[in-house]
């Protein structure tokens, strides 16, 4: 235990001697994190909003605002007759509020309070489904031209939309995230082999009394770990910092139910250290096997 | 305790350093290995120390096969051994007590056992009234003393010296194997390289003489042939 004390003191020595090249570890594997951890929470608020648009997975027809709900039935009657149109359901303002306050959530239904009534901006509408799909061009252009329509709203536009963003911020991603990945790589190796050329004295020294190639390597490792775990603690506080203030500045929260980072911060953390830690140890021992199989095979200084 | 047979070593770059040599040093033994500098004396203390592999021959120390020991026991075979430089390898922001303390540190020696060898050793030297100087503090020959106490504290059964006394004065050259000696006399075996011949002829000790990569002289040999 005393060794490993004095292990672990060595380790982190080396990280104040060599500063700055630390610093510049911890700042790319932090970007790397961070650019993951955007990409990802992106990824599953666009798999929210897709979720509830898909429960929407129907074409609406909405009457103009000045018809009456009477009137508006009478639509719905001329509607059925078409004959692509397999079903037709009248949804009235009031259940169109209802439907609303249900997909923004619990949370954010508040919102929503003053809207009730008469000050409901919802038009009346008609949810219908059509036979085959292919004629739905003529079919939606028999429906605008009946007298009191005012407009088709089809949610697979926004669905593949959708769709379409979350797949470039993916792939985008995942390039960024593999790149920056290579590159902390690359210089938390650096860093470590900057460090043990900094003590190549003591590593001879070490080797030539007999220390074991384990007990050397050690105070690298710690060092290269610390790094990383620095890095993810880092990185999950700024992502959870980034996130809120997107979400909350772009108003996206009131529109939907946003994945809540709040709830699952802790293994967040968790799992940003671990990484981090595992990308550190990676950086280290690429380092420390490559040093003293090298330079650092022999007893002699350089 | 060393024995060489048929060893040959020759350097990735085509360097032949050792020729066919056989030598065998006895435990207790003193022997000094001189030659011209590039002659293989230091090649030689390297195939000791598993710094290097042979090209070919017998190889054992302490009793133990060089040949095919494998990478994971190299370390346990230094601590059998005392290594002490030319350049004394002090670490310059220890003190003389925290770099002795280091060679015990990194076997994994307890800060008790630390704390009552040290001073014991720096005894042994006589420079148990500097553990708190810093090596910059020190004369030369002070200064190696302090490597040769590092070399002694793990208690080895050699001493391996590479050149020990080629960066200090010559006066101070001969104390530096006054103690070599008297450690010598407690048992342990000596193997010092060196081309000093002043020391040689002072210290009446087997010598070996290298030269170009074969051994040319062996005093112990002549002395073995008169009987």
């Amino acid at each position: 235990m005393k060794h490993f004390s004095y292990l672990l003191k060595e380790g982190l020595k080396n990280i104040w001697t060599n500063r700055t090249m630390s610093l510049a570890s911890v700042a790319v594997l932090l970007s790397c994190l961070l650019v993951t951890g955007a990409s990802i929470l992106f990824s599953w608020n666009i798999k929210i909003a897709m979720s509830m648009v898909e429960g929407n997975n129907s074409i609406k027809v909405y009457i103009k605002q000045d018809v009456p709900a009477l009137k508006a039935i009478q639509v719905g009657d001329q509607i059925r007759k078409l004959d692509n149109v397999a079903t037709c359901d009248f949804i009235s303002k009031d259940d169109g509020m209802k439907e609303m306050r249900k997909m923004v959530g619990e949370q954010n239904a508040s919102l929503l309070d003053g809207l009730g009534g008469d000050n409901n901006w919802l038009p009346n509408a008609f949810r219908i489904s059509m036979k085959d799909l292919s004629k739905y061009k003529e079919t939606a252009a028999k429906i605008t031209s009946i007298s009191g329509v005012d407009k088709i709203y089809d949610y697979q536009e926004l669905a593949n939309k959708l769709t379409h963003m979350d797949k470039i911020v993916t792939n985008v991603g995942l390039v960024i995230v593999i790149a920056l990945s290579l590159v902390s790589l690359f210089i938390i190796a650096n860093t470590i082999h900057v460090a043990m050329y900094s003590r190549r004295l003591e590593i001879s020294i070490m080797k030539s009394v007999g220390a074991t190639n384990w007990f050397i390597r050690i105070p690298f490792l710690v060092e290269g770990m610390t790094i990383g775990v620095a890095a993810g603690a880092i990185a999950s506080g700024l992502l959870h910092f980034i996130y809120y203030s997107v979400v909350s500045s772009q108003g996206i929260s009131a529109i939907f139910n946003v994945v809540n980072l709040n709830a699952i911060m802790v293994p967040v953390v968790i799992l940003f250290v671990i990484i981090g830690a595992l990308f550190g140890a990676l950086g280290s021992i690429i380092s420390i096997s490559r040093y003293l199989k090298k330079e650092g095979g022999s007893i002699a200084v350089l | 305790m060393i024995e060489l047979k048929h060893i040959s070593k020759t350097y990735p770059n085509g360097t032949h350093a050792l020729y066919d040599v056989n030598l065998q040093v006895e435990k207790g033994e003193f022997v000094f290995i001189v030659g011209s500098s590039g002659a293989g004396k230091s090649t030689l203390l390297k195939l000791i120390t598993c710094e290097e592999r042979p090209d070919g021959g017998e190889l054992t120390v302490n009793g133990q096969n060089l040949i095919g020991i494998k990478r994971r026991d190299v370390p346990y075979l230094r601590r059998n051994m005392g290594m002490v430089f030319q350049d004394f390898r002090l670490i310059p922001k220890m003190t003389v007590f925290e770099n002795v303390a280091f060679a015990m540190h990194v076997v994994g020696a307890g800060n008790r056992e630390i704390k009552k060898r040290v001073p014991y050793i720096l005894g042994l030297i006589d420079l148990q009234d500097k553990g708190d100087c810093y090596p910059a503090e020190l004369s030369g020959g002070e200064q190696q003393r302090v490597g040769l106490a590092r070399a002694l504290v793990n208690n080895p059964d050699m001493i391996l010296a590479d050149e020990p006394t080629g960066n200090i004065d010559p006066a101070l050259s001969f104390e530096i194997v006054d103690l070599l000696s008297e450690i010598n006399l407690r048992g342990t075996t000596i193997l010092m390289v060196t081309h000093e011949h002043s020391l040689v002829k002072h210290f009446q000790k087997r010598v070996v003489e290298i030269h170009a990569g074969r051994i040319v002289a062996d005093t112990k040999e002549l002395e073995e042939a008169e009987l």
